[in-house]
């Protein structure tokens, strides 16, 4: 009837007079990598844990496959989850822990040895598989913890912040290895996690959640881009915020001229402008430009003082002064640095400019 | 040189544990030694060495009737309060209303002496006891009381009753220490309540159980004042050491060969005990 794999339909949970969940409507097509994104608290992990039945919605529904499954108790689910912390079987080898799920399933022994040795060779573990989960590190365990959730082809992989537990450079490592398994096994999946990074990364589409409501569903791309709300702007990469008026619209070119503080910055035009109207411009530090004074003029182009700088390796981060009461954030590559006080010009590229109103 | 300083810290580290092992020798040792010399010294006299006093106890039928029934009792007691303390456990982990008072009245039996619990026992499964008077009530074709004082089963009850916190405790402290995510992991793989409780949970416990009912074993194998005014004409070891010195003119050999009979039954089941627990561990 629809193409949605999992769909959960004002869903609201509560925890004595905490609204954890507060009439989520969520839909997650087939094949596709839904990222719950935001802080923690907001209510990312209630919802995962009602689609795994650990949680029971006090009000609204839960569909997997069309199937109403909200009554339905978790091991009837048929789901696949990776756990934060790995949650192995510690009393089992490599080998027992991935076969659990099909043992579970009554499963003869010989199909499943060999759907094992499969899981196993596809997440490079073979070797591995006498070993006990302690005598492995977070990557293998956290592997080991995938080809469980795979093993028995589960309509839905669900995974909890699955890589939070290691360290910075195998993160990164483990996000592609996870979309290649996800990709190479064609399954739904949901994935909860508060990095940013991780969920732009990895994601066919992401929603961001903020006190137990969702506050925009779109692809990275348009969450990153077009956020529609300042706390979406604000949670995901770096903005600054600039308050003013809407003081002209070109609709034929689709640009806008917002006045902030005596300054006229042309910028992208929304659906709810209005001249006279409030305007909140949000403004990524890589998409201001820095030049030296002698800069000759162009749209959006200010005069402005070196504040503050901060060295980041591969760039530097300005903290620039417009004005008298305007700051900014400027990242530009470190090739071209800038002293303190030294008097620069910046440009904020207009194409790059947009308004949450 | 070295050497020399080495001999003194041998030195040094001997006369530190001096203290220690003084008190090893007279506390244990001594009067371990007194009951083994006495056990091989003919009755009432305090020379010469025999087997006597082993062999007569030994060769009757009457002490394998003894100790098949120590072991009988303790070996059920211990498995009926592995049982109950894994329902216990199970409950009490759930932290419903009221479980702090439960995880204080689990350990009353090991507070109260054991004499006064047996009492209290005989007083309520008695003929005119409130368990009688409760079964007959509800069940009318119940005519006449169950007889639970003096017999086998009511032992072994008795025995669950005054020694399962051991077992208890330990399981319970095995449980609640588990990660429940483990739990949700094998139920999200599929695993109803029992497949978890079989294949999780149990195994991961079990050694919490081992070492709490290792401990109900050894207490239900020593166990005294029970069995001497529950126990009827049922009498274990440790009451058929007591009635040889209960006697006049008192048999301390007799008592004394009995007693180390039962100390090496012991020693041989902790024995077993311990090769299966590092089996377990691997």
């Amino acid at each position: 009837m629809n193409d949605y794999m999992i769909e959960l339909r004002d869903v609201t949970k509560r925890f004595g007079s905490i609204v954890a969940n507060n009439r989520i409507n969520l839909g997650i097509r087939r094949g596709e990598l839904m990222t719950l994104l935001g802080p923690s608290g907001c209510g990312k992990t209630t919802s995962l844990r009602c689609i795994t039945g650990h949680n029971i919605p006090d009000e609204g529904k839960v569909f997997i496959d069309g199937i109403d499954v909200t009554d339905i108790p978790t091991h009837k689910r048929e789901l696949g989850m990776v756990f934060q912390n790995f949650a192995l079987f510690p009393h089992m080898t490599v080998f027992e822990n991935v076969e659990f799920p099909l043992m579970i399933r009554g499963i003869n022994k010989r199909e499943r040895e060999e759907l094992v040795e499969e899981a196993l060779q596809l997440i490079r573990m073979k070797e591995y598989e006498s070993h006990h989960p302690r005598q492995l590190s977070g990557g293998q365990q956290q592997r080991v913890g995938l080809a469980r959730a795979l093993v028995y082809r589960p309509k839905v992989l669900l995974l909890d912040e699955p890589l939070s537990n290691l360290d910075a450079k195998l993160r990164e490592e483990m996000r592609f290895e996870i979309r290649d398994l996800i990709d190479r096994m064609g399954i739904t999946a949901v994935y909860v996690t508060h990095d940013q990074a991780e969920a732009l990364a990895l994601s066919d589409r992401v929603a961001v959640m903020n006190r137990g409501k969702i506050e925009q569903i779109g692809t990275p791309t348009e969450i990153y881009d077009s956020p529609q709300s300042r706390f979406i702007a604000d949670f995901i990469g770096l903005s600054d915020f600039l308050e003013g008026t809407v003081s002209s619209i070109r609709s034929d070119r689709g640009t806008a001229i917002v006045k902030v503080e005596g300054l006229e910055i042309q910028v992208v035009a929304g659906p709810n402008m209005e001249v006279g109207k409030r305007a909140l411009l949000f403004i990524r530090p890589n998409n201001v430009e820095l030049f030296n004074k002698t800069h000759k003029g162009g749209t959006n182009t200010f005069p402005g003082e070196v504040e503050k700088i901060t060295y980041l390796g591969d760039r530097n981060d300005y903290r620039i002064k417009l004005g008298s009461n305007i700051r900014l954030r400027v990242q530009s590559d470190s090739k071209v640095r800038f002293r303190v006080g030294e008097e620069v010009k910046i440009c904020i590229l207009p194409d790059q400019c947009r308004v949450i109103v | 040189m070295r050497r020399g300083s080495k001999l003194r810290s041998t030195g040094v580290t001997l006369s530190l544990l001096l203290p220690g092992l003084a008190c090893f020798f007279g506390l244990f040792f001594y009067p371990m030694m007194v009951t083994v010399v006495r056990s091989l010294r003919p009755e009432g006299s305090d020379t010469g060495w025999t087997l006597v006093n082993y062999i007569s106890f030994l060769s009757t039928a009457k002490a394998r009737d003894v100790i098949v029934l120590t072991f009988t009792l303790s070996l059920s007691a211990t498995l009926l309060s592995i049982l109950f303390s894994v329902a216990l456990a199970l409950i009490l982990r759930k932290k419903l209303g009221g479980h702090r008072f439960f995880r204080l009245t689990m350990i009353i039996p090991r507070v109260v002496p054991g004499l006064i619990g047996a009492l209290g026992l005989l007083l309520f499964f008695g003929s005119r006891g409130w368990f009688n008077l409760l079964v007959m009530g509800v069940f009318p074709f119940v005519e006449k009381p169950i007889q639970i004082n003096y017999t086998v089963p009511g032992l072994i009850l008795f025995y669950t009753w005054l020694y399962f916190p051991f077992t208890a405790l330990t399981t319970l402290s095995a449980l609640e220490s588990l990660d429940p995510g483990i739990e949700e992991a094998a139920d999200v793989a599929g695993a109803n309540k029992w497949h978890v409780l079989r294949y999780v949970i149990l195994p991961l416990i079990m050694p919490g159980i081992l070492a709490g009912s290792v401990l109900t074993f050894m207490a239900a194998f020593g166990a005294f004042s029970i069995p001497l005014i529950a126990g009827g004409n049922y009498r274990p070891l440790s009451v058929e050491i007591y009635k040889q010195i209960d006697l006049t003119p008192a048999r301390w050999s007799a008592a004394s060969a009995r007693a180390m009979i039962m100390a090496m039954l012991q020693v041989i089941f902790l024995t077993i005990y311990m090769r299966i627990l590092r089996r377990r561990s691997r």
